[in-house]
């Protein structure tokens, strides 16, 4: 009866594990301070309530990369409290970029718009058709127009203007970069200098890359080539289209791209690397492709150069960082999110949200920003500082995505983005499933896109 | 028939307006609604007929999400309904720890839905999670769960069985515990076995029961959300894609209300029928009594 007993007790620890994980994982979610706790325990409320009512804006902030991010920007806000007397910034983590955008979309249409929010740098376009957001020249010109937004790498304005206004300050911005894995490389040289390649550098055509995944794919061990993450595939896909000289839309957003012979070519690039010869895996999940290749399980990896802290941390072999490789030319959209000021709220409330834009961007924060997050250090004053210096030094992997900005376009814009991305992404899903050949996804995609172009 | 005190209008009213503000409008407006084309680009309802039926009609995701509702509700609703009814006999008959085995089979369902859904993006996680390590251990191949489209809506189906079998076990129990001992005696006496037993007695009488739980399985096939929303996002592509979840879509990422209202109207009409059907057939040949 003992034995039973025991054998029970057992038993039911086993049945109940997932309700301890389910446990632990809430407390954890548990400790993140929201804003007002975060003021609450530096005391801020308190004193705030001595002197007098500071104007408290709501902020929505996204991650949009694996990492722990989420507790940067909260320290972030909480010394921009700590040094502003007269302001109350509330951070609220609203999610991924989808998710962030539906929440936002919802709030504006509903008329209680969060004071100042980050979205997704395609997303301009719907913002302005839902009359959500206020431009900011006014406060640029009061800081001194060119000057201010000279600080600035200037292809970061390219998703942020329209109609002749500024509409959005950059802020987690980043490119696509190709990160290899150089030991893999290393171990492989003679295969790799049989084949003409360099083992001591990264692929820079396409021809190069599909050389080198063919002969660093090892099916043994479960080792792919390289990765092309999925979740943004449509982002990575773009940085293509542009390495083969095309484009995706019209900059009016009127008209459909997706028929180019330019498009379907790097179509059939996409299909013969997942497909034919099988040295990238159908469809990896987003946060899951740099933990792959951290853990060896890939030699090269597309990723949002915001992986760097990650795969810095978690890689126990060399690694670096490159330009994505070219067909015709170098080319990559810019990528991330920028700050934008609500319409329908005082003000005060504008001022405030744009006094705290102003500090979340200045050099020192930036730097900082960019240390902790792998983003592109937007501010070109950040990268003078001393301590920017000395980074970039000792990592100079971290120096590749802003350099790459010199060959970067606008990402893709549209009313309604969050339709043609949905289409976008399942489109690519299925191909590189193999459930349909570039030619049927590039009819697909062409005839989808432009019924949702014309719509608007 | 005996003729009603007209009091009882005056007792209905107050749930009658709470119901029509908060359910019969949003319906009915719902239904209006699918018929303009109105959402956050357009905010002037413009009519235009069956148009956007007709769009969906036309539009071959549309006939895959309901496909994959359809292969939701059969993977879900049978496998649950079964194994909830073995495992209320087992539990019946079993003498000690009954009270341990209804726990575990009962405590997803004590786990909020949110919860429990990222505790399931981890056991199907490719590298990490368990189910694959168990596969590799067994020298299988792992599986993409969550990331394949062939997998994807498996992987939500066996998450949803999981989470409700519990419940659905206990409606089963209490059914169980309502049919009279004797006629088990009886026929024990006769020399009936174990599986006659249960076929002969057990399945007809927990009747009541089982068209409860396949009433609400059926309608719970429709609504699930959380666990797409959270695991799959619809993906890959629109391979875990649901009527629901697709409505989601339109309604507050395309923000297009219209063909949003559009498939929620196709929803209610899709589940009134379904419940009328089970109903009209089905619930005129239960046995309620056991005498």
């Amino acid at each position: 009866m003992k034995k039973l007993f025991k054998l029970a007790i057992i038993l039911v620890l086993l049945l109940t594990l997932p309700l301890y994980m389910v446990m632990a994982g809430g407390k954890k979610e548990e400790a993140k301070p929201e804003g007002e706790k975060a003021a609450e325990e530096t005391g801020n409320l308190e004193r705030y309530k001595l002197s007098e009512k500071p104007v408290v804006i709501d902020f929505y902030f996204v991650v949009g990369v694996a990492g722990p991010l989420a507790q940067v920007i909260d320290g972030m806000v909480e010394e921009f409290n700590n040094t502003h007397q007269k302001i109350l910034v509330q951070p609220v983590y609203a999610g991924n970029y989808n998710q962030t955008m539906t929440k936002v979309q919802s709030a504006i249409l509903s008329g209680i718009p969060p004071d100042v929010f980050v979205v997704e740098i395609s997303e301009l376009y719907t913002l302005l058709a839902i009359d959500g957001i206020i431009p900011l020249d006014k406060y640029i010109e009061k800081e001194g127009g060119d000057t201010f937004t000279g600080q600035y790498f200037d292809a970061l304005y390219g998703n942020a203007r329209a109609e002749g206004k500024i509409w959005g300050q950059p802020f987690q911005r980043s490119t696509p970069i190709l990160y290899w894995n150089k030991d893999m490389f290393a171990a492989n040289a003679d295969r790799l200098k049989a084949a003409g390649l360099d083992p001591t550098r990264a692929p820079q055509n396409w021809d190069e890359l599909e050389k080198a995944s063919t002969i660093l794919t090892d099916r043994e061990k479960g080792i792919w080539g390289v990765i092309l993450p999925g979740g943004w595939n449509d982002w990575i896909f773009e940085a293509f289209v542009y390495q083969n000289g095309g484009k995706l839309i019209s900059k009016d957003a009127e008209k459909s791209h997706f028929d180019s012979p330019q498009v379907l070519e790097a179509l059939k690039f996409w299909y013969k690397l997942t497909n034919e010869l099988k040295v990238s895996p159908p469809l990896r999940p987003w946060n899951q492709t740099p933990i792959d290749f951290s853990s060896g399980h890939a030699a090269m990896m597309y990723y949002s150069t915001g992986g760097l802290p990650l795969v810095r941390k978690q890689s126990n072999f060399d690694f670096g960082t490159a330009f994505q490789p070219k067909k015709v030319q170098y080319g990559t959209p810019v990528g991330g999110g920028d700050f934008h000021i609500s319409k329908g709220i005082p003000p005060e409330n504008q001022d405030a949200a744009w006094e705290f834009i102003k500090w979340m961007t200045s050099p020192e924060m930036a730097a900082f920003w960019s240390r902790e997050s792998g983003y592109i250090c937007i501010n070109k004053k950040g990268l003078d500082l001393p301590e920017m210096k000395k980074y970039l030094e000792e990592f100079p992997n971290a120096k590749v995505a802003a350099e790459q900005l010199e060959y970067s376009f606008p990402k893709i814009m549209a009313p309604n983005f969050q339709e043609i991305r949905k289409v976008f992404v399942a489109n690519l899903d299925a191909m590189m499933q193999g459930q349909q050949s570039p030619e049927e996804t590039q009819k697909k995609l062409h005839t989808s896109v432009q019924k949702i172009l014309d719509e608007y | 028939m005996k003729k009603r005190d007209p009091r009882i209008f005056l007792f209905l009213l107050p749930s009658f307006i709470f119901l029509s503000i908060f359910t019969y409008y949003p319906i009915f407006d719902a239904v209006g609604l699918s018929f303009h084309r109105y959402g956050a680009f357009n905010p002037k309802p413009i009519f235009q007929g069956l148009k956007n039926y007709i769009d969906f009609f036309k539009d071959p995701i549309f006939w895959q999400i309901i496909l994959n509702n359809v292969l939701f509700g059969l993977g879900t609703i049978l496998p649950t309904m079964i194994m909830a009814l073995i495992f209320a006999i087992l539990i019946n008959e079993v003498r000690s720890l009954r009270t341990f085995f209804r726990l575990s089979l009962f405590y997803p369902m004590l786990i909020p839905y949110a919860a429990a859904a990222m505790v399931w993006v981890f056991i199907y996680d490719p590298s990490l999670g368990p189910i694959n390590l168990i596969l590799k251990l067994l020298k299988l191949k792992p599986i993409g769960w969550l990331g394949d489209s062939r997998y994807s809506l498996i992987a939500i189906i066996i998450m949803t069985v999981w989470k409700n079998l519990g419940y659905y076990m206990l409606i089963f129990l209490a059914g169980l515990q309502n049919i009279p001992r004797d006629l088990y005696e009886a026929a024990t006496v006769e020399g009936t076995n174990w599986s006659q037993k249960h076929w002969h007695i057990t399945i007809p009488l927990v009747g009541p029961s089982t068209l409860f739980v396949f009433v609400v399985s059926v309608i719970q096939s429709f609504k699930v959300f959380t666990q797409i929303y959270l695991m799959t996002e619809g993906g890959p592509g629109y391979s875990s894609n649901v009527l629901i979840y697709r409505t989601y879509e339109y309604g507050f990422k395309f923000w297009q209300l219209g063909r949003a209202s559009t498939l929620t109207t196709l929803m209610i009409m899709i589940l009134l029928f379904l419940v009328l059907i089970v109903f009209g057939v089905w619930g005129r040949k239960i046995t309620y009594q056991a005498a």
